[in-house]
């Protein structure tokens, strides 16, 4: 093998090389597995890339969970009668707010409530006050307290708040902002609040520890209301310190890459030494 | 002790942690079916704002669907005297309440058309639209005319069914109220009420209901006087008594507790309604060539069916007091179904010093 033709083998290599790299960098993250049960991942995004839009290609590569969900435990005629058996959930925050995009599918968009039949489709997500223990996850207990972000077809978005089934009142300013699109079957609402509250019972993710968080859907046409709803468990945002968080896997994938450029580099010079 | 006298004086049964029960009797044998009753009541309590289609009062023709039609299938109440499971019950279609149509006046008042008077849409359906109706081949038809509100039950289950706790049975009186803060609009007291007298308002996105004209009787006019609800007042036939069920002196504990004359609609639904019925007699059936035969016209089932099996004494009762009184007799019973007296017939100040 001439030299010419040797260092010509050697740079082919380091490019089938680097863009293996690349693609592990790019693609890795989206594949891990080793993300801990019930996480709802918080990837960081600018506020100029509008992540308040549903539609927003900020979304984009914001990692989804999909978030099981199934009729609620409550007293209330048929409440084992639900419909929504799945919730995608995206969640992001920029410096200032936290977002969580969270989308479902459902044949009819319910905004309409002008007879005595009809019910409007509806969102909820739920947090402690205190952050720091895990409430009862029927809208938490008079000990503690949760915060509900209500969305409701209809237009109205409300913050509540409840220390147990049938015990909401609203904040009298809520603070969360809603958008929200219909299309092809699915509602998609990003809702979103200030990382920081310093109202009181007002949750604030300005916090060292994980946070928990809940979901609940009303499909309106199937008459769901109140206590008939499908529900999620707890889930949490990693928020807290400690090797769980996607700071720990980004690190871990560079750790990685860096490995791999090195082995590589190595290949290479052994490759033009012969 | 036990003399011949406790048999006419139970205690009265009131709900658990009320201190008096503000209760109703209509007289059915004097329903003219005008609507006054219905009017007073919407142009107080439902005009506008969601409340349009809402008849806190309502007159129907009975037998007929009634208000919202076929309520008396729709389910609601208690499955037994125990009170502790609730029958399933639904929520009545925008289509059986009917809509409050709008009508073509502007046209003809104004615009000089002469077209009839009539609904600007082609309704199929709306409250009384089967106004004397009722049943039965002629020359023996019949049919009464039912006034309903709500009943202000003893066994309210359109209080249980919400879990919100928003509607409840206030003390001093018994009346049931929605608190209007507390409620999301859930509607799980429409379709558990049996009568179906609760509404919901789509405008202000909560349930409302009769509220026995609370203020009224709390003295809250201008003048600061005492008024029946307007449903008894602006009736013509001054057919309602209004009280409370425990005042031993009124009318109503006598008719209802002592004589048994005056009967709950439905009892089988179990909620212990505190609105109660003078059952309807009418004339007896004729034969063919308009002779009167001995048969009554409004069959004692169809009777039955409305009031429970009580009805037949009460019936047996009334006559036998109607009779004494053709022979010249007196009779205490048939004074206080005719007694013209507003003091007597409105007592809703006996309690006021408690
Ligand atoms: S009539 Fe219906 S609404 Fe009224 S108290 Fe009874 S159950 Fe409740
Ligand atoms: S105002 Fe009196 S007579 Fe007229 S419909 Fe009402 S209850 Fe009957």
């Amino acid at each position: 093998m001439s030299e010419r033709s040797g260092k010509k083998t050697a740079a082919t290599a380091a490019t089938v090389i680097v863009c293996l790299v690349l693609l592990a960098a790019s693609v890795g993250p989206a594949m891990v597995s080793a993300r801990p049960a019930n996480q709802i991942p918080v990837e960081s995004v600018s506020a100029d890339a509008q992540p308040q839009d549903p539609t927003s290609e900020a979304w984009d590569t914001v990692p989804a969970v999909g978030v099981p969900m199934a009729s609620a435990p409550s007293s209330v005629p048929n409440a084992s009668d639900t419909s929504v058996e799945s919730l995608r959930v995206q969640s992001a925050r920029t410096e200032e707010r936290l977002y969580l995009r969270l989308s479902w599918a459902d044949g009819t968009a319910d905004r309409n409530v002008s007879g005595p039949r009809r019910f409007a489709d509806a969102l909820a997500v739920q947090v402690p006050v205190n952050t720091s223990a895990r409430p009862p996850i029927s809208m938490g207990s008079d000990r503690n307290l949760v915060n509900v972000w209500y969305w409701s077809a209809d237009g109205t978005t409300e913050e509540l708040l409840a220390g147990g089934p049938g015990t909401t009142t609203t904040f009298e300013e809520s603070a969360v902002e809603t958008e929200t699109t219909y299309d092809d079957g699915r509602w998609t609402v990003v809702m979103s609040r200030e990382l920081e509250s310093s109202a009181e019972n007002r949750t604030s993710f300005a916090v060292e520890n994980n946070v928990d968080v809940a979901f609940a859907v009303w499909n309106g046409s199937e008459m769901e209301r109140s206590g008939r709803k499908s529900v999620s468990e707890w889930y949490h945002f990693p928020f807290g310190p400690g090797p769980q968080g996607p700071p720990y896997e980004s690190i871990l994938w560079t750790i990685a890459g860096l490995a791999i450029v090195g082995v590589a580099l190595v290949t290479v010079k052994a490759v033009q030494k012969n | 002790m036990s003399t011949d006298e406790d048999t006419t004086t139970e205690p009265v049964d009131l709900a658990e942690g009320i201190d008096h029960q503000v209760a109703m009797v209509m007289d059915l044998n004097k329903c003219i079916g005008c609507q006054t009753c219905t009017v007073a009541c919407k142009s107080l309590w439902t005009e506008g704002g969601g409340r349009d289609y809402m008849y806190w009062n309502n007159v129907e023709t009975k037998p007929g669907k009634g208000y919202p039609r076929d309520w008396e299938d729709s389910g609601g109440g208690w499955k037994s005297s125990e009170h502790n499971e609730r029958n399933p019950g639904e929520i009545p279609s925008q289509e059986d309440y009917g809509d409050a149509w709008e009508f073509n006046h502007e046209e003809i008042m104004y615009n000089g058309s002469d077209q009839p008077l009539r609904p600007d849409s082609d309704p199929e359906w709306g409250p009384n639209w089967d106004e004397d109706r009722g049943a039965g081949e002629y020359p023996n038809s019949y049919y009464f005319y039912l006034p309903r509100i709500c009943n202000h039950c003893t066994h309210p289950s359109c209080v249980e069914a919400c879990p919100r706790k928003a509607i409840y049975k206030r003390e001093e009186d018994g009346i049931v109220l929605i608190d209007q803060e507390r409620c999301r609009g859930y509607r799980y007291c429409v379709e558990g009420c049996p009568y179906k007298k609760v509404y919901y308002n789509a405008t202000q996105k909560t349930s409302e209901k009769c509220i026995f004209c609370y203020p009224r009787i709390e003295g809250e006019g201008p003048d600061g006087e005492t008024f029946a609800p307007a449903c008894a007042e602006d009736c013509p036939p001054q057919l309602r008594l209004v009280g409370f069920l425990d005042d031993e002196e009124g009318p109503i504990h006598k008719l209802v507790n002592e004589y048994e004359v005056a009967l709950p609609l439905h009892p089988e639904y179990q909620t212990q309604p505190n609105v109660y019925y003078i059952p309807p007699f009418a004339p007896p059936q004729h034969s063919e060539d308009g002779e009167s035969v001995d048969v009554e016209r409004i069959p004692r089932n169809y009777l039955e069916e409305l009031f429970g099996e009580r009805v037949h004494d009460a019936l047996d009762t009334i006559e036998k007091e109607r009779d004494k009184v053709n022979r010249g007799g007196e009779s205490e019973l048939l004074d206080m179904l005719t007694d013209t007296n507003p003091a007597r017939k409105y007592r809703l100040e006996v309690f006021d010093d408690d």
